[in-house]
């Protein structure tokens, strides 16, 4: 028996309306951007590549796609690099603080982004540090908010994780660092990749802090789409938004390649 | 978190054990970014914390100390502010019992799912509808809801109403849009729970003669609420600070928290009163933390 066939018809009926909230407004903008009309109707008038051809060519849109993309690609490294040592002591020390540290390193999700976003702005304005609607600026807001996706993977993995593997490999003449690396790091490295995507993405998509730290050459794509949605619906920010759905859904499955996603949600 | 807990302490004990030094400075691995959240995570806050208390200069964003209570005063003595605290709590706890009641379902459907290949496509789902730009997801929201959008635009098309339902602009909109943007967040943090119940504590109650509907609600649904505590929190959190839900989808006509920082600090310049009402908001979501201990406190009898 298959297992969904056990599950009863309420389950699954209120399994569908919820995937459908998730998923409809994202079908939307899909289609959005590939309507031949100006604008969307139901049923659609037909499709056309009419506006991801003006996207490629909107020098907001897609201007604020590649600036995304490569606030996203630094944001990744710094944030992988610095998560994965905390990860690794977080998982490893003995030192009783350790828990609150760990819940100081995940607090950017729950803090309010447009809170963060003011706190470092004023604290930029205030220590006159030079930072305030700078590239590096915005750049450090990123790297704070993706931390805690990159700690939350690459400390799953290190909960499992055998550490007579490396006594192992200490024991055959490897150095302290030498086993880390051989041994632990290979072990971790599908999780550090999944950590990084999911830094990657989240810098990618992350809007309130770019209210307060961005400005006019630092728009990603987020603020450039908020911008327009506020005047009108235009089809070339729905046909900016595939490139990122297709980006997200790619990432996505290319992480489930890499860390059983179930890890992810096993409780801590 | 225990079990985690003894597994590193018997980690770092071996490791001592075994060779004798090493790990010693394994201290070092944490520096970066223990610094990096000190300077730009915890003084930042502090210095917003300080600036709410400063007098109020219109353009001015330094924090300058000079110490003044007039900011909170003004919140607290008008009800235009004031009141946006109540409406503020009462639209995220709305999203967050939505968001609980839909996502449920699902969730339990994802963590029923033994077929690796369902499973992970289901939580390909999730997560990428998590991570997707909730701009782009907003995008899509208000072509369906808007006034000359999907819904009203087919319903006048076929007769069926003469002018557009109100769907967005208003309460409703938002809390349409913060349930579509956090209920990844409470899908994904029921699946854990639900899985961690055992099953054959269901199986039990069925051959004790339990009807599926009573073992749902008698074994199933208290053995989760941890989860649906936890979710409820994330999701308050996120809704009662999701600025670019409540201005897009809002209209700029529901006064929310965000909205009203927003206002002050981009409109006005009023940076003071701007981050007070950050404070305030800050400290909503932190009374929320100790509603959901109390709570969870109280319907786990004392096992979390």
């Amino acid at each position: 028996m298959s297992d969904a066939a056990r599950l009863s018809w309420p389950i699954k009926i209120g399994a569908a309306m919820a995937l459908i909230v998730l998923l409809l407004p994202v079908v939307i903008v899909v289609l959005a951007g590939l309507n031949a009309g100006d604008y969307l109707t139901f049923p659609p008038q037909g499709l056309s590549l009419r506006w991801v051809i003006a996207f490629i060519q909107s020098e907001t849109f897609f201007d604020a796609y590649l600036f995304s993309l490569e606030l996203a690609a630094i944001t990744m490294v710094i944030s992988t690099i610095i998560g994965t040592m905390a990860s690794v002591y977080l998982a490893r020390t003995r030192f009783g603080g350790a828990k609150a540290m760990r819940g100081l390193f995940m607090s950017p999700i729950v803090l309010p982004g447009i809170v963060l976003g003011i706190a470092l702005y004023v604290f930029y304005v205030s220590t006159d540090i030079g930072l305030a609607r700078t590239f590096t600026g915005l750049l450090i807001g990123h790297v704070l908010v993706t931390c805690p996706f990159v700690i939350a993977t690459v400390t799953a993995s290190l909960v499992g994780f055998d550490p007579s593997l490396e006594e192992a490999a200490r024991s055959l003449g490897a150095g302290p660092l030498q086993a880390f690396r051989l041994v632990t790091l290979k072990i971790i490295s599908p999780a550090v990749s999944a950590g990084s995507i999911f830094a990657f993405i989240i810098s990618f998509g992350q809007f309130d802090l770019s209210l307060y730290l961005g400005a006019q050459n630092l728009t990603g794509l987020p603020y450039a789409m908020y911008i327009s949605l506020r005047y009108k619906f235009e089809p070339t920010a729905a046909a900016a938004g595939i490139f990122a759905i297709v980006l997200v859904v790619l990432s996505m499955v290319l992480s489930s390649r890499l860390i059983n996603l179930r890890k992810l949600v096993a409780r801590a | 978190m225990a079990v985690a807990g003894t597994a590193s302490q018997l980690t770092a004990r071996s490791r001592r054990g075994v060779f004798g030094f090493g790990w010693n400075r394994l201290w070092l691995l944490v520096v970066p970014m223990t610094l990096f959240f000190i300077v730009f995570f915890v003084l930042p806050v502090l210095s917003m914390f300080a600036l709410s208390l400063d007098k109020p200069a219109a353009g001015t964003v330094a924090a300058k100390g000079d110490f003044a209570l007039t900011n909170f005063i003004r919140f607290f003595s008008q009800p235009l502010y004031y009141e946006s605290i109540f409406r503020t709590v009462a639209i995220s706890i709305a999203s967050s019992v939505i968001a609980a009641v839909l996502g449920y379902p699902l969730a339990y459907l994802i963590a029923k799912t033994e077929h690796p290949g369902r499973n992970t496509f289901l939580m390909i789902l999730v997560l990428a509808s998590m991570q997707l730009d909730g701009v782009i997801r907003l995008y899509g929201l208000m072509v369906l809801l808007g006034d000359n959008g999907l819904i009203n635009g087919s319903l006048i098309r076929w007769h069926v109403i003469g002018s557009p339902l109100p769907l967005m602009y208003n309460v409703f909109g938002v809390i349409v849009g913060d349930v579509q943007i956090t209920l990844p967040f409470m899908v994904l943090s029921l699946i854990g729970v639900i899985r961690s119940i055992h099953p054959s504590l269901e199986e039990a109650a069925r051959s004790l003669g339990a009807s599926p509907g009573q073992t749902f609600r008698r074994v199933i649904l208290p053995l989760s609420m941890p989860g649906i505590l936890a979710g409820m929190l994330l999701v308050f959190a996120l809704a009662s600070s999701s600025y670019v839900v409540a201005a897009l989808m809002g209209g700029w006509k529901v006064w929310v928290l965000p909205v009203h920082i927003f206002q002050q600090v981009s409109n006005g310049g009023h940076w003071q009163f701007g981050a007070a009402i950050a404070t305030i908001l800050f400290v909503v979501n932190i009374s929320a933390i100790f509603v959901y201990q109390a709570v969870a406190a109280r319907t786990s009898g004392g096992r979390i």
